[in-house]
């Protein structure tokens, strides 16, 4: 967009407003971060302290102490990865087929896949929870990975549409040609293309997977403890330790905050690449 | 002949070849939601209440009618209703308010862009129970304090129902607005500098440039944006379960915290199911409206 001549209220509200929108997204982040390294003496004290001497015990007592998040740690790993792999494999090669191949009904499947998306999660997990509880899959990383599923597969069907409808037609045309075969064609011509579209799906849903919290509480258990539900835990039962909570916050959220800062420009672009293209196509 | 038939061939192939990659997906998807969507159907035909296991049986439409006169039921509804509409409408007007402002910036918009993120990233449990502590805690929170130094003075923000639902509210803007604003920013950042040029020949102000060129074409976007939001506020759950539980009360048990708590907490899972499954309802007629709407503005 093309700027007017600044006006002089301008000149000041427009840095003064951005400031403020930049403050009020990062400030609460940042203010946890710098509480983890307080003592709860610190914490409490009125005015806040900005001047302290940090301290590394909270850090301390959430990896090594009597309630480790660890294992929690551990169990997200587990959870995020599972459910990522298992989304991704069955994503792909069915978004291809949805992006580029003929076969019967398949505007009706495209169509439900779209539907899937709709189901609201607590709808899902009170099916999931009556049938895991029957066949002893309660506290397993199975139960809690299938149910993941659902949250992403048809998102990332419909991602990875969108990648596969950008590989110019005359490359698959030409890897025909050359007798690769349906499946060399697709595996040597077709996905290197799409690279870009499958590292935006792993990060969109191991960010979804990592984050996840309903599904986790409820089919979780002493053994399928993800962070999420171990920091609510937490808060449960030490109300008054904030600065071990931010801690604990801070680790568990590590992985996901690195990906945000170093994946800035696919996280936005799998944000906008349904919008702006399904706007752009009018 | 021959290349009819080696055509024909070649179809049958390719539609062989398309089902291997589309069916298993398709069966996948079939298994983890439309069969338990049945069995959730099912349940809400029943009475099943697992703390009085005893009484379990079909139980109709029971249920559904039970809703009728069920007030924290209607209550659910109605907030249901008021947080969905609040929070879309603020954060696309919040997201494309700041998105209009980053493009006058000369510099730091990569700066605003990470910020950004930040909340985007987050886990909404995590985001829930930072607001609870360290930003809306009465006296050592950050909105306290700054309502104190302001003279407004300290205030319960999440025990006092009227405040609690507004809290909530201002959680899920605070942790979704920036979705909208990285998404109308990228949008307009494809809008044809040309057109702007010609309007301001002709001497269009600001608000006109605005309101007739770039809201205009800008509304697919918005489109896309508000469904998509509509979306997660109709499914929010974690960061309002770790900041209020949906009280104080049920002052923020939108219907979705109303269904997890009748079926988790109070083991109620035959009426929850029959909770969800008007949720389910809800969510379904919204998404079809929409996506007509969208469709017919094409």
């Amino acid at each position: 967009m093309i700027v007017a001549k600044p006006h002089p209220i301008r000149a000041i509200a427009v840095p003064v407003l951005t400031g403020a929108a930049l403050a009020i997204w990062a400030f609460p982040v940042l203010w946890a971060l710098l509480t983890s390294f307080k003592t709860e003496r610190d914490v409490l004290a009125y005015p806040p302290s900005l001047i302290f001497t940090p301290t590394l015990a909270n850090y301390h007592d959430v990896l090594f102490g009597a309630t480790s998040i660890v294992p929690n740690l551990w169990s997200s790993v587990i959870v995020a990865v599972g459910a990522t792999f298992f989304t991704v494999v069955f994503a792909v090669p069915a978004a291809y087929a949805l992006a580029r191949l003929r076969y019967p009904a398949k505007r009706a499947s495209g169509f439900y896949v779209l539907a899937t998306q709709m189901l609201p999660p607590v709808g899902l997990i009170i099916p999931y929870y009556l049938v895991l509880q029957r066949v002893g899959g309660l506290d397993t990383y199975f139960g809690l990975i299938l149910i993941d599923l659902t949250l992403t597969l048809p998102f990332a069907i419909w991602l990875m549409v969108s990648y596969f409808e950008d590989v110019p037609l005359e490359m698959e045309e030409a890897a025909l040609l050359d007798r690769a075969g349906r499946f060399g064609a697709l595996w040597h011509v077709i996905l290197p293309q799409v690279r870009g579209g499958i590292a935006v799906t792993t990060i969109f849903v191991f960010l979804n997977t990592w984050n996840e919290f309903l599904f986790a509480v409820v089919i979780g258990g002493n053994r399928v403890r993800p962070v999420t539900v171990a920091m609510f835990n937490f808060m449960s039962v030490e109300q008054t330790q904030w600065a071990r909570l931010a801690a604990g916050a801070t680790l568990a959220m590590l992985p996901v905050i690195l990906i945000g800062l170093f994946a800035q420009r696919h996280i936005v672009k799998g944000l906008t690449v349904g919008a702006v293209k399904g706007g752009g196509r009018r | 002949m021959a290349t009819g038939a080696a055509a024909r061939s070649f179809e049958a192939q390719e539609r062989r070849f398309a089902l291997t990659l589309v069916a298993p997906a398709l069966v996948l998807l079939l298994v983890t939601t439309t069969a338990p969507l049945v069995y959730l159907l099912w349940t809400s035909l029943h009475r099943l209440d697992l703390g009085m296991p005893w009484l379990s049986g079909f139980a109709g439409l029971g249920n559904y009618a039970k809703m009728g006169s069920d007030p924290r039921f209607w209550n659910s509804l109605g907030l249901t209703a008021i947080y969905t509409i609040s929070t879309v409408v603020a954060q696309v007007v919040l997201g494309l308010g700041v998105a209009l402002l980053v493009l006058q910036i000369p510099k730091g918009q990569g700066l605003l862009r990470v910020a950004a993120i930040l909340p985007i990233v987050l886990a909404p449990v995590v985001v829930g129970l930072f607001w609870r502590t360290l930003v809306l805690s009465p006296d050592v929170g950050l909105v306290d304090l700054v309502t104190r130094t302001l003279g407004l003075g300290s205030h319960n923000w999440l025990g006092d129902p009227q405040l609690a639902l507004i809290s909530v509210i201002a959680i899920h803007t605070w942790q979704w607005t920036p979705f909208a604003f990285l998404v109308l920013l990228a949008s307009l950042a494809t809008l044809p500098p040309d057109i702007y040029e010609a309007a301001r020949l002709d001497r269009a102000g600001a608000w006109q440039r605005f309101r007739h060129i770039t809201l205009p074409l800008l509304r697919p976007a918005i489109v896309v944006v508000v469904i998509l939001r509509m979306m997660t506020a109709l499914s929010a759950f974690a960061a309002i379960f770790a900041a209020t539980g949906g009280g104080p009360g049920s002052a923020t048990e939108i219907l979705n915290l109303y269904a997890y708590r009748t079926s988790f907490s109070e083991l109620n899972l035959g009426y929850g199911a029959s909770l969800a499954v008007v949720l389910m309802a809800i969510t379904l007629a919204i998404s079809y409206v929409m996506f007509r709407l969208r469709r017919s503005r094409r």
